[in-house]
């Protein structure tokens, strides 16, 4: 049997303290195997950009484990292996795009031979071939989405995330973020990324997970979330209201 | 290896994008303009017209270095959080330690860059003083002190600039981490003389009998007046090589201690 590509178990994490403690995340567990596209669904403060920055070490959860490719995430390295995009990714507004690229592959150990043939490779496959030697603060915020995912792939990670890639992006470039990721799953890439555009999540995904409040209310296949009928937006929303309604209660 | 390498790639992103920043070159500028103004400045002094103009544009040199450390140095490293490209960066194999030695070592090569710029500029005008009244010439004075003290005075703001990592690395707002580190500095300035009028005066105001106190806050507070060769330089006072050395040996192990301990503080915080 082969190890999960990710693996959360039983993941809790508080911000503050006292009164105004806030619990983001309770008792997520979830699994996704290797080869996998993945949507991460919730409302906006669900706690979906949390679990992702968990999944990073960014923050330190307070209890639970986190495991990517069967590292123990906070102990072992593994960020080798994996490729991030941010909801906005920001970069050195002064470097070009192809400095930032060899940036990122320099500090994931490639060689600069290995990065010179890829970088070209990837900025075309971006469309931001025309940009190599332009500076990233003169980018469009599309753009810089785009750069973020030639960013995300330059050391041909095995495992991809992504914090709500086509946030913000006109139809055009959510398009063509879209055709992307398609084409990630093709090339047979774990994909774990977080939207609340559900168009997105029922064109890509395999399966999905459903979180609200901290809270994972669904994991598990697509179609089964959809069961008999409806659209994903109504059975979301329907999920949704429910676990207000029993919060309530 | 990689670790080293690690650092070394962030340290020259880090000077790419400093370098290439407007404000890097609107207060060089300026820098240089002061240290030509030394020009009509001495003039204005009816003696000692080369002791004025060796001060003066050493003085330019340290000013010009302090804003560059809290404007330009401190901005950039709070840019990487408030901004969160430190998560463009963290999300690769680059631990905390990289990240901070490499800003570090970044932005201690533009500060490099910048004091050979106005130290050139300086001594430029300060030639120009010289071979103007050359009966004021200090007695002694040699280029190679001058160079020397130059050299202090880019250690001495290294060292302001572990400082300000420090105070970065703890403070939750650039605008704490700033009133930190130039509090910092202004005590770094005037420990020495502190230390000095307490231990060897028997009335020193509130602080008699505080010498223990005072001794032991001069070796917490880096001692940034020993770097400080702008009068040496201008009286044509050499100061040996060993003495040098040592100052290099002091600046280069307090800087490592405080990048240390801002990477202690650092890892405590919370990326959210």
């Amino acid at each position: 049997m082969t190890i999960p590509a990710v693996e959360i178990n039983k993941l809790g994490k508080s911000f503050g303290s006292g009164y105004k403690k806030n619990q983001a995340l309770r008792d997520l567990s979830l699994a996704i195997a290797q080869g996998e596209v993945f949507g991460f669904l919730g409302p906006n403060g669900a706690g979906k950009s949390t679990t992702i920055k968990l999944l990073l070490h960014f923050l330190k959860p307070d209890t639970g484990t986190l495991h990517i490719l069967g590292r123990i995430v906070g102990q072992e390295e593994f960020r080798h292996r994996i490729g991030y995009l941010s909801e906005l990714p920001v970069f050195y507004d002064h470097l070009t795009a192809k400095e930032t690229l060899l940036l990122s592959g320099r500090l994931s150990g490639m060689t600069r031979q290995a990065i010179d043939r890829r970088i070209p490779m990837l900025l075309e496959r971006m469309n931001l071939g025309e940009a190599t030697n332009r500076r990233v603060g003169e980018f469009s915020k599309g753009m810089k989405q785009r750069l973020g995912m030639a960013n995300a792939l330059i050391h041909d990670p095995e495992v991809l995330i992504f914090d709500e890639p086509m946030s913000g992006l006109d139809p055009m470039g959510r398009h063509q973020i879209k055709g992307l990721i398609a084409e990630l799953k093709q090339e047979g890439k774990t994909i774990f990324f977080s939207s609340h555009i559900l168009s997105d999540i029922e064109a890509l995904c395999d399966r999905i997970g459903v979180i609200h409040k901290g809270v994972l209310l669904y994991s598990g296949r697509l179609e089964d979330f959809l069961g008999t009928g409806g659209s994903l937006e109504e059975r979301f929303v329907t999920v949704i209201k429910e676990a207000d309604h029993a919060s309530v209660a | 290896m990689q670790a080293l390498r690690n650092i070394w790639f962030l340290a020259l992103a880090t000077c790419t994008e400093g370098i290439r920043h407007r404000a890097l070159w609107a207060i060089v500028c300026l820098a240089a303009l002061l240290t030509m103004a030394n020009l009509g400045v001495t003039t204005l002094y009816s003696w000692d017209l080369g002791k004025v103009s060796v001060e003066f544009g050493l003085s330019a040199v340290a000013f010009t270095g302090l804003l560059l450390v809290f404007f330009l140095g401190m901005k950039i490293l709070a840019d990487d959080l408030e901004r969160s490209r430190i998560f463009m960066l963290l999300s690769r194999p680059v631990s905390i330690w990289h990240y901070l030695t490499g800003k570090f070592l970044g932005l201690a090569m533009i500060l490099l860059l910048t004091t050979i710029i106005l130290g050139l500029s300086a001594a430029l005008s300060m030639h120009y003083v010289l071979w103007q009244y050359p009966a004021y010439v200090p007695p002694n004075f040699s280029w190679h002190t001058y160079v020397m003290a130059l050299a202090c005075q880019w250690l001495s703001l290294v060292v302001v600039l572990a400082l300000s990592v420090l105070c970065f690395s703890f403070a939750s707002q650039l605008f704490v981490a700033l009133l930190l580190a130039v509090f910092s500095y202004l005590v770094g300035q005037n420990m020495e003389l502190l230390r000095r009028v307490v231990v060897e005066n028997a009335h020193a105001g509130v602080l008699t009998g505080q010498e223990n106190l005072v001794v032991a806050l001069s070796w917490i507070f880096p001692n940034l007046s020993l770097f400080d060769k702008k009068y040496a330089a201008a009286y044509g006072m050499a100061f040996s090589g060993q003495e040098f050395a040592l100052l290099c040996l002091y600046g280069i192990s307090y800087s490592a201690l405080l990048i240390y301990l801002a990477t202690l503080l650092f890892k405590r915080k919370e990326l959210a």
